[in-house]
């Protein structure tokens, strides 16, 4: 599997992954509400939300608040698309990182307790995991013939799965916290109201909310995409591997409770980062 | 060559020169002027370097060659004199020990060796010069403003501002001459020199805390120093020759005088268990710690040990170097994330860096050459500017703690969008420094795991302390009209200039790549055929050079579109406070009160995270002793 770099396919994309990644939360909605014996919404809810929220009056704190809405936004669309036309995978991390810092910049500029908290723990989170992403995109390298480009895993014949099978243990845990799954949806949350009432983005309303909501889509499709690199040949077993990945987040957000942003970093510094740096040290004896 | 020649005489002795004339005691405007005229020169004659290069070595008389043999006794006692001065026990035997090498190197038969080249002005030596030169110039001019506010404030035990001028002025002639020179007896005295400067800069206050620090500074330095006439030594007596680049062309002979390079430059660049000194430094005016930590003294360090770094390459020494650099970097960066004291989290971010340094020129590739070439370069000009920022916003709100900095935004809207834009730089891709570090990482996947686990680790604690930052002082309400701030015309025409320095780098890192760090690693590693660089996984670069452009593009797009989509959406009307789970407090329009039991009002109060696992001195013991147990493994390793 490989997409070919033209200026068609990047509006293409562009315009169909927030329905996709709208479409992928609207069946996790559907799970959700089953799993509490509801019917739920419709499956494209989420999208008549964002198109509703950007009907509304823009209300705002500062100025500083919106051009981080929107840096969060076009970064986003940014790694998304370094990702699926096969780029550096460390400078495609860089980006995706950025696009988060940008949520969490936005979140600290407004005198907002709460949002300040949910930014800290955001960033909290952001260091437990990075590690493992980088760690991760070690592995491609190692097990695709030295090779940091993106296209080397997706053009492989071999299923990185197999090869990283740890790695991709520990990627699952840093898609619960990308996903803001229960248990570590520390810092913001879909639910109604947590202890730090909508943490990270509180103080954003009406379009501006929509924006965030739009980005937060990208990042499923983001995600989904990724997963597929795991076995990108045939391209339909990625696509099943990454539907049951996404299930099992659904699954384990209402299975769990909301753990602490110290848990969560302990528990990454340690048991993840010994799962994937055992993978990365493995492939590196084999590669020697 | 006559040009070239001049030049690097202007470079070298011009700085001294315009300092020597502050003992006339000029004073006011005509002292500004000296400093102006010093600074202009010094910038000119740098940017002039790379246009009348015509020649990579340059052979001075030899008159130059014995006038090393006088100034090297003469440095080393000014050292013995301070250790006296200082009653600091540790100086003074290293002193007499570095006077016992020195007539040792006297006495011993000496063998002719080949006519002595001198001087090295290669591509990575002028591009060292230029950030020297300008950088260093650019804080001088700085400084004239920052100084005039000093005086009134600084205690009076103070030393004279002339005298400060004088030192900070010819430290930058010290360093060009420390960058170029070749001979490794020229380069221990330019280095003896610049860890005098330092010293003299960092006590200059006079108080005890300045004192102290500058006491800690020359101890460690001179250890430092200490190495350096040690490898000499070793250099001259064992191997017959005085000149590095001779000295490195022998092979793998050669690695424990390289090992002892190695030591030096870890005491310069204040690498664990080196720190300490960096982090006292900050007591100093504000210029000196941006001097100290952007474009001299720790890149004295920096830039020899990546002139050691193709010996380094596939060598055990090479490792333990990158290990070491690896480690700083890690232990570092979670330590900054501890600190709210500003100019604390700015030294250990510098240390970080230095750390990543080391490190790539422990790997020794080409690609963690260019990688270590790059975070230089960009580190120097990013740091200086925000050193600046930080002295600016001490002398006008009185703190350094990152917490008071809230709503400076509003305060000090000129300063603080420069800081915004230094710390973006150093965040952002893809700006140089993220350029740097990426390319890092890459070149450490074919090292050991533990370096490449290090640099990972340490890259994601980065993010912690500069998100900490950035969110702190962007913080605000809204304000309909900015307020204009004051500050000395001085101070603001060189944080403007250094922050379009930083912009125009970042916006064109990669042609900066290109024109400049790829034809320096051709340079250096010419031993190694234009087939194996082009193979080396350096292509990487070159394929993403087509789409780096992207990320810079699209963020001026989405701030320019932020900004005018934005504007009309402006309006009183639709501001809002924030939730405070309670009703606000109406009272004057920035509130952040709220109404609680009783209709009490109830202000909040907002600040950042600290963890304790990050605490200083837990994680400095337990890394000290780590980082000792490395060092000690540099020279553990030559033994076996």
């Amino acid at each position: 599997m490989s997409i070919p770099l033209s200026p068609l396919m990047v509006v293409l994309l562009i315009l169909v992954a927030p329905l996709f990644g709208a479409l992928l939360s609207g069946i996790d909605r559907r799970i959700t509400a089953r799993a509490q014996g509801r019917i739920g919404p419709p499956l494209l809810q989420p999208v008549y939300d964002t198109i509703k929220l950007l009907r509304k009056d823009p209300l705002l704190i500062n100025r500083s608040q919106i051009i981080y809405a929107h840096l969060h936004l076009a970064f986003m669309i940014l790694a998304m698309l370094l990702l699926v036309f096969g780029q550096d995978s460390l400078m495609f991390l860089f980006v995706f990182a950025f696009s988060t810092l940008s949520l969490v910049l936005g979140g600290m500029c407004v005198r907002s307790p709460y949002s300040r908290i949910g930014s800290m723990r955001e960033i909290m989170l952001m260091v437990a995991y990075e590690p493992i992403l980088i760690l991760l995109m070690c592995g491609f390298y190692l097990a695709n013939g030295h090779s940091f480009m993106l296209s080397a895993p997706m053009t492989s014949a071999k299923p990185m799965l197999l090869a990283l099978p740890l790695l991709f243990i520990a990627f699952l845990v840093v898609l619960a916290i990308k996903m803001q799954k229960s248990p570590f949806d520390i810092a913001t949350s879909h639910h109604a109201h947590q202890e730090i009432v909508k943490g990270i983005t509180i103080e954003y309303s009406g379009p501006y909310l929509a924006i965030l909501e739009l980005a937060h889509f990208y990042e499923l499709a983001l995600l989904f995409f990724f997963i597929i690199l795991f076995w990108s040949t045939p391209f339909w077993v990625g696509a099943i591997l990454a539907s049951f990945s996404f299930f099992l987040m659904t699954v384990v957000d209402n299975a769990f409770a909301r753990l602490t942003t110290t848990w969560t970093f302990k528990f990454m510094w340690t048991s993840a980062l010994i799962l994937a740096a055992t993978n990365v040290l493995w492939l590196y004896w084999a590669s020697k | 060559m006559q040009i070239q020649e001049a030049l690097i005489a202007l470079l070298v002795l011009g700085p001294i020169l315009f300092g020597l004339l502050m003992f006339t005691g000029v004073k006011g405007s005509a002292r500004s002027a000296l400093v102006v005229l010093g600074s202009l020169v010094t910038i000119g004659a740098g940017v002039a370097l790379p246009f009348f290069n015509d020649g990579v070595t340059v052979a001075l008389p030899p008159v130059v060659t014995s006038l090393a043999n006088v100034l090297e006794p003469v440095m080393v006692l000014t050292v013995l004199a301070i250790g006296f001065f200082i009653k600091s026990w540790p100086v003074r035997l290293m002193a007499l020990v570095q006077l016992g090498l020195c007539i040792a190197g006297f006495m011993a038969p000496h063998q002719e060796s080949t006519p002595d080249t001198l001087l090295v002005v290669d591509k990575l030596a002028m591009v060292m010069v230029l950030i020297v030169s300008v950088i260093g110039s650019l804080i001088a001019l700085y400084a004239v403003g920052y100084m005039k506010n000093h005086e009134h404030h600084a205690p009076v035990t103070a030393s004279s501002t002339n005298w400060f001028f004088f030192i900070l002025v010819a430290f930058l002639g010290l360093m060009n001459g420390l960058v170029l020179v070749d001979n490794m007896k020229w380069l221990a005295i330019f280095w003896e020199g610049t860890t005098l400067c330092s010293f003299f800069l960092i006590g200059h206050d006079g108080t005890a805390e300045a004192k102290a620090s500058a006491r800690r500074a020359i101890t460690i330095n001179v250890f430092g120093g200490l190495a350096m006439s040690t490898a000499l030594f070793l250099c001259a007596h064992n191997l017959g020759s005085e000149n590095l680049s001779e000295v490195l062309a022998k092979g793998p002979v050669v690695l424990l005088p390289v090992a002892l390079l190695v030591l030096a430059t870890m005491t310069k660049s204040a690498q664990m268990p080196f720190q300490s000194w960096l982090l006292g430094a900050m007591v100093a005016p504000t210029p000196v710690s941006a001097l100290l930590h952007s474009s001299t003294m720790v890149k004295a360090g920096s830039y020899l040990i990546l002139r050691l770094s193709p010996s380094l390459h596939d060598t055990s020494l090479g490792i333990v170097v990158a290990t070491a650099g690896a480690f700083t970097f890690a232990v570092t960066s979670a330590l900054a994330i501890g600190q709210s004291n500003g100019k604390k989290v700015l030294a250990y971010s510098t240390i970080a860096n230095l750390g990543l340094i080391v490190c790539c020129a422990g790997i020794g590739t080409p690609l963690a050459f260019a990688a270590g070439v790059t975070i230089l370069i960009f580190h120097a000009i990013s740091k200086a500017l925000l050193f600046l920022c930080v002295g600016t916003i001490e002398q006008t709100i009185g703190s350094r703690d990152i917490e008071d900095m809230s709503g400076l935004l509003f305060k000090m809207p000129l300063t603080t969008n420069i800081a915004i834009v230094g710390m973006i730089s150093m965040i952002m891709p893809p700006c140089g420094m993220l350029i740097g570090k990426w390319m890092a990482i890459e070149s450490a996947v074919g090292t050991t795991p533990i370096v490449l686990i290090l640099l990972v680790l340490g890259s994601a604690l980065t993010i912690f302390f500069w998100a900490k930052w950035l969110g702190r002082i962007t913080t605000s309400s809204y304000h309909p009209k900015y307020t204009i701030e004051s500050i000395s015309p001085w101070m603001r025409t060189v944080l403007t200039v250094i922050m379009a320095g930083v912009v125009i780098a970042s916006l064109f890192a990669m042609p900066i790549y290109t024109l400049v760090i790829k034809p320096m690693y051709q340079e250096v590693f010419q031993h190694l055929g234009a087939v194996v660089l082009s193979t080396e996984n350096i292509s990487v670069l070159d394929n993403v050079t087509a789409y780096l452009g992207w990320p810079m593009l699209v963020v001026i797009a989405t701030i320019v579109f932020a900004l005018v989509a934005g504007t009309p959406l402006f309006k009183p009307s639709r501001l809002r406070l924030p939730y405070l789970c309670g009703e606000n407090v109406e009272s004057d329009e920035n509130s952040y009160s709220f109404r609680s039991i009783a209709d009490a009002p109830v202000t909040t109060r907002l600040s950042s995270y600290y963890p304790e696992i990050f605490g200083e001195s837990r994680i400095t013991a337990w890394g000290n002793l780590l980082a000792l147990l490395i060092i000690l493994s540099l020279f553990g390793v030559l033994i076996t």
